[in-house]
Order: C-alpha cells, then structure tokens, then sequence
C-alpha cells in the first residue's frame, strides 16, 4: 500500500526490529511480526482491554496505537511476567483464585493490574473493581479477578 | 427404573478445589487460540457483508477486487453454490415446520443486515479488506420485515415468496383441562414479556483455517468450536465429502457461550477459498462482524397467563411464546424458543396447560444457541406470574413457591411437557437461600437504606436447568438430527501414567480439570499423572452434539468413571499376578497397588504398565489382553435437572431508573459437585451474563432493519463495576440416572439471573406496584414505568 518504515523496539527484554506499513497497529506487530500472541485482540477498537500492554511504564491498548508510533519503546507484554518457567505472585493469584476460565481476557487483566499494583499496593475492592473496569470479561463475573487482584496486593505487600 | 452400576473410587480429588491444570500456560500468554495458530502458506480472508435488511441482489462485479495487487481469489455466492449446500439445520422440534435455509454467501437475495454476500483472499487480512472495498453490488432494496409484529401483520411483506406468510410453524403442547382450570381459578395473573435480542459475545471472535487438498481429497480445518464432531459431519453434508476425509482440531477457545456450538458459514467460505487457490485459508471475524455474524439469540415475546386458587396453589398455565428468529434458520433452528416452553412450567406442580411455541421470521440475524438455550425465558414466565399472583394474593413470595413444589418423593417428576425431572430437593434449596440472606444481613440493609428514603429491593428466583443433554432416542424423538451419548477413551500407558481422550471441547469450564479429578479418583492414582487430550477429530473419540447443553461434567464425568472403573479392574488382575494375590485382596492409593491391610509388597502401576506393554513374559496373566485401554459410551437414561433459588440485593434510583446491583447469592444444587471453585465460577459468569442481559445488552434494530448496537460502545458487556459480590452454598442430591452423580451447571446463571432482576426492581419499588415486564430494563424503559406507576397512584390517591 504505503512505502514501509524500519521501526524498532524491545519488547520482554528483547529488541525487534522490522519495516512495516505504517497503518500496521501495535498489537497485529507484536501478534504476528514478533510471535508474541499473548497479547490478545477482543474488539479492535480500545474497549475490551484484552490487547493491554505496557509502553514505557504505563497500560496501553495495542490496538489503538501503531506500531511506527511505538518506535524506540521499551514494552512488557503478558510473556514478559512469568520468570523462567515460574509465574510471578500476581500470575500465582490469578491461578490461585480461579481468577481466569477461558484466558482470553487474563493477559490484558493482568497488565492493567501490574500498572495498578505498583501504585496501590494496598487497594481496596471497590478500587480493583474500578482499575478493572477497562477490561472486559465474559467468563468469570469478575468477583474471582477481584480477589486474585487482593490476594496478589497482600502477598506482594509480605 | 434405572439401575446404575456402583462406582468404587477414593475421593481425594473430587469434591475439593483443585487448582486448574490449563492455568499456568494461559497465565504465561502460551495459549494458542485459533488467530495465533499459522498454518504454512496460510492466506488470509475476509467478507463482504450486506448492508440492507431485505434486498434482491441485482449484479455483483468483483474485477476490480480481484486485479487488486495481492489478492488470489473473490468469491460470491454464485461461485460458491456450485461446491456447497445450503448451510445445515439440526433441529426440528416443530412438525411439519418450513425450514428456510440459505448457502453460506447469499446467492440472489440478502435477508439481514450482515449477510455474507462475498468474500476475498488475499496475503494478509489488510490486503483483504482493502479488496473487499472494490466490489460492486447492485441491490433492489425490499420491503423489510423489522420486527414481531411487523412479520404479523396481516399485510406483511413475506421473507420467502413460497410461504403463506412468516410463521415457520407453531407447537401445542397440553396436559390437564386447562380451559377448566382457568374458568374454576380464584386469581389469573397475566403478562405480555418481552427478552431482547443478545448475544454470548464470547470475548474471541469466531475464525478457522481450513485446508483443502484436491489431491488427497480431505479437509483439515482448525476451528474455533464447541462441536468438532458436529462440525466435521456439517461439512461433510454440505460438501458431499466422506466424514473420514475430515479433521476438525480446535485451539484454545476464548469464550464460547453457545455461540460457537453452531455451525457457521464462514467455515464453508473458508473451505471454499482454500479448495480454489490450494492453499490454506484463514478467515477471523472481527468484532463488528460478531455483532451481525454470530448468532443472536434471546429475542423473544411471551404471552402467558397463570390461575390460581386464593390460597396460591397453581392451577393452570397458557400462553405463546413467540421465537422472533431471522432472516435465515441457523443451525438450531427454532430450539431455543421450544425449549422456553418446554420449561415455562419450571419447578412447580402446574396439572393444567396449554402452551405454544410459534416461530417468525424477520429480517434480522439468524437466530442460535446462548447458555441457557431458552430456559431463561420459560424462567420468566414462571417466576414472574408466580411472583405476580403473590402480590394479588397478599402472600409471601417464597411461601407462594414452597406451596407448588413438588415433594423430593414425588420425583422423578413429569412435568407434563417433555421433561420429566431426575430428583430435587427444592424446598431445602429455598430454605437454605433464605437463611443466607438472614446470615448477611440483607433485610438489615435494606430496612436502613428504606428509612433513609432509599430504594433496595430482594429479588429471588428459582430455577431448574435441564442438563446431561440427553438420551440419543429421545432426542431423536423430539426433532434433533443428531445425538446426545459422550465417548471417552482412558488409557494407561507403558511407565502406568494416564491419557483421556473425550471429544468434549474445554472453551474455560475447566473440563480437563475435573476429567482429571475424576480419573485419578477412579484409578487411585496421583492427579499429576493424568492427561486430558480433546479438541481433535482424528484422535478424539466421537461425542454426541457437541459441548452444550450443560454435558461436559455429567455425561464425560459418567463415562470417564465407567471406563476408569474397567481399567481399574484389569489393572489390579496385572498387579495380581506381580504379587501373587487375589485381585480382590488388592487396592490401588496413589498409584501403588498393595493387599489391603498390609504394609507389605506393593507394586506401582509403573510395573502394571511394564507388564501390559513390554515385558510381558510372566508379568501379564494368561489370557489377558495386553495394553491399558478401556473405551466406554455413555447415553444417558434420563437428563439430570439441576436446580438453585437465587437471590438478589438492588438499589433503584427513582430519578434515573438506574439499577445498582448491591449483592448476590446462589443456593445451588448439581448433585455431586467435582470442584466447588469451579463450580462456583460458573455460576458467577453465568449470573454475570444474565445481570448484564437484563439491565444492558441489546441488539436494537430499528425499522430499517438496520442494528443500531454494533459495538462495544452501544453493546454494554457489564463490567467489575456493575456486577456485584457472589456468594454461593450447595446442596448436593446425586443423580440418579447419571454414574457419579453428576449434575450440569454450566446455565444455571443465565437461567435464573434474568427473572431474579425483575424481582428485586419490583421490590425495591413495591411501593409503586411497579412490574418488569421487559428486558432488558435500562433505565428509560425503568423510568417509565416508574412514572406510570407514580402517575396511577396520584390518579388514585
């Protein structure tokens, strides 16, 4: 279509580098040009949080940006939690709470409550209800992601 | 009378929490739903879809699209009729129906907003829809059937010209002396409810790859489906290819909810597209198709009406349910809709009835399965009139459903339409419901919050949810073309560790979870060695239907322990020989197998393995087969009804009509219960989808026909800010009928959730006398009535 622009940067540590189409988004960037489908796509339009990343420190929807625009970004996405082959406390909530059924919402709800941990180590329910809020789920009736969110804050905070 | 063979197991694992076994690589981001799966060569494609409800298509001219740089191939549905049949259809519940069925790409008239009319290959998707924007469509716009009572006005345009009108067909079930019943009540109550149209919106869109080779002849499909089996059977019919030549497999699925238990057109688009460039096909439907592709469900008008004596004994029943199908069958048909009626007499004693179903045509989407499957709307008709005929009556809401359960002796209990209930204990469930709203201090809070002026309200309702779907035969008998037994194949294998293979599908439920439970518990082996495959048609045994209808615990469950039992048996008749004991003297814990009493030798099911696949030489009994593998096939005798009285804590905002969901709880009874978090975790999702079903989510049309919600935006899933607390309390009564015990919950949820709210908004504002009719109640549709309401009441003050 377009002429194509070199774009790169370092998603879990490592660095990509690729010529892409400019109308390429983010998240179709990280999905097929690096293999991280991890992050997943729910509506394509910003409102179902399942593509949530986090762009040089803050939650981001992937779908909504491009992948030119995230040049020289540092990235996390949901493979970038675990370390090694162990999941990290909030991973071990998630499992622990039953806070996930079919997955497909669990890597963005998982991004957004990173960002929100690291501000709020000691949230409220309401307040997880609210940082959740952005991220929809169909599975679970939230009240289990709630409570994988609390047990996450408590065990970090020990 | 059915005589259920007794299963000896340890209970380690069942009955308790077990942390899930598909988590940690779903946590990790390693799940493979079907948009990570590449396939090599893959290309991509997308559709074209109608953008008018009713239309003749007059000329299509796709050159332009196809000498588009990257593209290898434009379909329509001409092209596409020459390979394929009509989409198929599965049930046939109403005799002598008309069945209006359609190819997967319209070949010369669209009926719904949204119809497949073309569709384009290309390298990738982008390419692909570019493309898709250079076709040219002619359409002759018809006169749109919009709605229900457009599609029954006397002078309505009709949606297939060889049709007296719009009506598929219509079903009268009776029993009793209905006209009788009526004309000796005390009371008869009345309501006209209305279920909007929605959807399951599983969070993953629908999408497959298929792969036709012309060479060999065969289709490899990956497909996001609850239904492998049905889905490989559906292709063959619609192809004229051998079954055998087929392989279904399915990723990872990202929500079903019903919806992707149907058999969609895209599959065959796919299939079409791969077979004319010979390679791989991908086709994803994005999220604004999903609002006009994926099958609608839920749209619904019941006319009922209930008598009664004055002291709320039910004595009668009558009414339509209208099913406002689309403009095409999908594949189920008029199912839903039946099964409202088949359920509209819920947990009561009701002696007298007259029901029908009538399905209608409109120009709206097709119309197939969501959890629940009908049930929720049978659930509204009963537990609103009965909450209705309390208020006339002056009685208690739950003293008024106590009177017209029937007793736990009086089970199983024919219901006198269809169903005949396995066992309850309805009562118990209604008491323990009750005494956990007094233990949290409901009434407490909701007499503060009325001395302040504020409006909370209890809601309840009770449900029962037909699962275990169900005896082949019968099935059969009431118009499904397919059948409801569940194959399961448990082998152990040569160092004694296990794999199960089910063609059950595993969409969140957790069913390799609890598979596991069950077979180790049944083996008396460790969990960890147990392994569940499905998701694959050429190595997965055959399953009746698919995975719906609340099946997978109870009818897998069953055959997992019948099967496990067998293998059992042989596996101590090995250990026997290795001991030198008597196989009866035997018992297996944690996959060593000693004499019972005995801290002497014992022998792991490692050796049994060794003995049964490679050294065989004075290991393995004479006369015994070797190998570790027992297969078993389990149709049901009768379905197991689950059943659960929920209830609901709401606050109203008389100046807004807005609904605050405050808390909920659920006493619940499936029998025996395999993993109560599981358990409890669909019970929560599926209250979640109804909560959001009767105050947010709705396909609106307006009288073009055109979909006015087709996004995120104006389709409001519920979120953690709507949906309240959960808390859940069980009561187990086995099933009879079902080895194990085992009941479906899967549509407990959505069943009772709907009615529960109308109930707690009709509390909340007792005062007024207002009553929900009609879902969902967003808060104009609330405000009005609230305003009626308040209006009557100055009129009569």
């Amino acid at each position: 279509m377009s002429d194509k622009l070199t774009v790169s940067m370092t998603i879990n540590g490592h660095t990509y580098t690729a010529d892409c189409e400019p109308r390429l988004t983010l998240a179709d960037f990280i999905r097929h040009g690096c293999g991280l489908t991890g992050t997943h796509l729910g509506c394509e339009q910003g409102v179902c949080g399942a593509c949530t990343i986090i762009v040089d420190g803050r939650t981001v929807r992937a779908c909504l940006v491009l992948a030119v625009q995230a040049d020289g970004s540092t990235i996390t996405t949901v493979e970038g939690l675990a370390r090694g082959d162990e999941l990290n406390p909030l991973q071990e909530a998630f499992w622990a709470n039953h806070g996930l059924q079919c997955g497909f919402c669990t890597p963005g709800m998982l991004m957004s409550a990173t960002e929100f941990l690291k501000a709020n180590p000691e949230p409220t329910a309401e307040e997880v209800r609210e940082c959740l809020s952005g991220n929809l789920c169909r599975c679970t009736g939230y009240d289990s992601i709630v409570k994988s969110v609390l047990d996450a804050a408590q065990k970090l905070r020990a | 009378m059915t005589i259920i063979e007794p299963v000896e197991s340890q209970t380690k694992y069942t009955g308790t929490r077990v942390r899930r076994t598909e988590d940690p690589r779903l946590l990790a981001g390693r799940g493979q739903y079907i948009d990570d799966v590449t396939v090599p060569k893959m290309i991509e494609a997308a559709v074209l879809r109608s953008p008018l409800a009713h239309a003749r298509i007059t000329n299509i001219d796709v050159s332009r699209a196809r000498a588009h740089p990257g593209v290898f191939d434009v379909l329509t549905g001409q092209d596409l009729a020459t390979v394929a049949g009509q989409q198929p259809v599965i049930w046939f519940p109403i005799p002598e129906q008309r069945i209006a069925k359609t190819h997967a790409l319209a070949v010369d008239q669209v009926r719904w907003v949204g119809q497949a009319v073309a569709a384009v290959v290309a390298v990738d998707r982008y390419v692909a829809e570019d493309a898709l924007e250079l076709i040219d469509i002619d359409y002759e716009p018809l006169p749109v059937v919009a709605d229900l009572d457009a599609a029954l006005a006397p002078d309505a345009p009709k949606l297939y010209d060889d049709w007296p009108d719009n009506v598929s067909g219509s079903l009268t079930y009776t029993a009793g002396d209905p006209d009788a019943a009526f004309a000796s009540a005390d009371l008869v109550v009345s309501a006209s409810f209305r279920h909007g149209r929605a959807f399951g919106c599983p969070l993953e869109p629908r999408g497959c790859i298929v792969n036709w080779d012309t060479f060999a002849g065969s289709l490899d499909v990956w497909l996001s489906t609850q239904s492998p089996n049905l889905a490989r059977d559906l292709l063959a019919e619609v192809f004229g290819i051998p079954v055998h030549k087929i392989r279904v497999r399915t990723p990872n699925l990202g929500g079903g909810f019903g919806n992707k238990f149907d058999f969609y057109g895209e599959e065959v688009i796919a299939a079409v597209l791969s077979r004319r460039t010979g390679r791989p096909v991908k086709l994803i439907e994005d999220r604004a198709e999903s609002f006009v592709a994926t099958s609608h469900s839920r749209d619904q008008r019941l006319d009922f009406e209930m008598a009664l004596r004055s002291d709320g004994t039910i004595l009668g029943l009558r009414g339509v349910s209208y099913g406002v199908l689309g403009g095409a069958f999908g594949t189920v048909g008029s199912g839903p809709p039946w099964a409202s009626v088949l359920t509209c007499m819920g947990p009561y004693k009701i002696p007298n009835m007259d029901v029908t179903v009538k399905a209608v045509m409109t120009n709206r989407s097709p119309y197939g399965s969501y959890r629940g499957w009908g049930v929720p709307k049978g659930n509204i008709v009963h537990e609103r009139l009965i909450e209705l005929a309390a208020r006339k009556l002056g009685m208690d809401r739950t003293e008024i459903r106590r009177k017209n359960f029937p007793a736990p002796e009086e089970f199983p209990f024919f219901t006198g339409v269809a169903f005949t209930y396995d066992s309850g204990r309805y009562a118990d469930c209604l008491d323990l419901a009750t005494s956990k709203i007094d233990e949290l201090g409901w009434r407490e809070r909701q007499a503060r919050a009325r001395a302040e002026g504020r409006s909370v309200g209890i809601g309840y309702s009770f449900h029962v949810e037909p699962s275990a779907y169900g005896p082949s035969r019968i099935l059969n008998l009431v118009g499904l073309a397919h059948s409801g037994f569940d194959e399961v194949t448990v082998r152990m294998d040569s160092i004694g560790k296990v794999t199960i293979y089910s063609g059950q599908i595993n969409m969140g439920q957790g069913t390799h979870t609890i598979y596991a439970q069950l077979a180790a518990d049944t083996l008396g082996i460790p969990m960890d060695d147990v392994v569940v495959i499905t998701g694959d048609t050429d190595s997965c045994p055959y399953t009746g239907y698919g995975t719906g209808g609340s099946r997978a615990a109870p009818l897998g469950g069953a055959a997992i322990l019948r099967a496990g039992e067998r293998l059992r048996a042989k596996i101590l008749r090995i250990a026997a020989e290795l001991l030198e004991a008597s196989p009866e003297d035997l018992q297996i814990q944690d996959g060593q197998i000693s004499v019972k009493g005995t801290t002497g030798r014992s022998v792991s099911t490692r050796d049994v393995g060794d003995a049964a696949y490679r050294r065989l030489l004075n290991r393995l009994p004479e006369g015994e087969t070797p190998t570790l593998e027992e297969v078993d096939v389990f149709d049901p005798p009768n379905m197991a009804t689950s059943y659960g009285c929920t209830a609901l804590l709401v606050e109203v905002d008389r100046e807004t009509g807005t609904v605050s969901l405050l808390d909920c709880l659920q006493a619940h009874d499936c029998g025996t219960v395999i993993n109560p978090m599981l358990v409890d975790g669909q019970l929560a999702g599926g209250l979640a989808q109804a909560l959001g079903g009767a105050l947010l989510e709705e396909l609106v049309y307006d009288e073009e026909g055109q979909l006015k919600t087709a996004s995120f935006m104006d389709y409001l899933l519920p979120t953690a800010m709507e949906i309240p607390p959960f808390h859940f309390y069980h009561q187990e009564t086995p099933a009879p009928d079902i080895p194990g015990g085992i009941k479906g919950v899967g549509e407990a949820g959505p069943i009772a959730g709907v009615s529960l709210v109308g109930s707690a908004i009709d509390d909340a504002l007792s005062d007024l006398g207002v009553a929900v009719t009609r879902f969902p109640c967003t808060p104009p549709r609330l405000l009005e009535l609230i305003r009626e309401a308040q209006s009557r009441k100055e009129g009569s003050a």
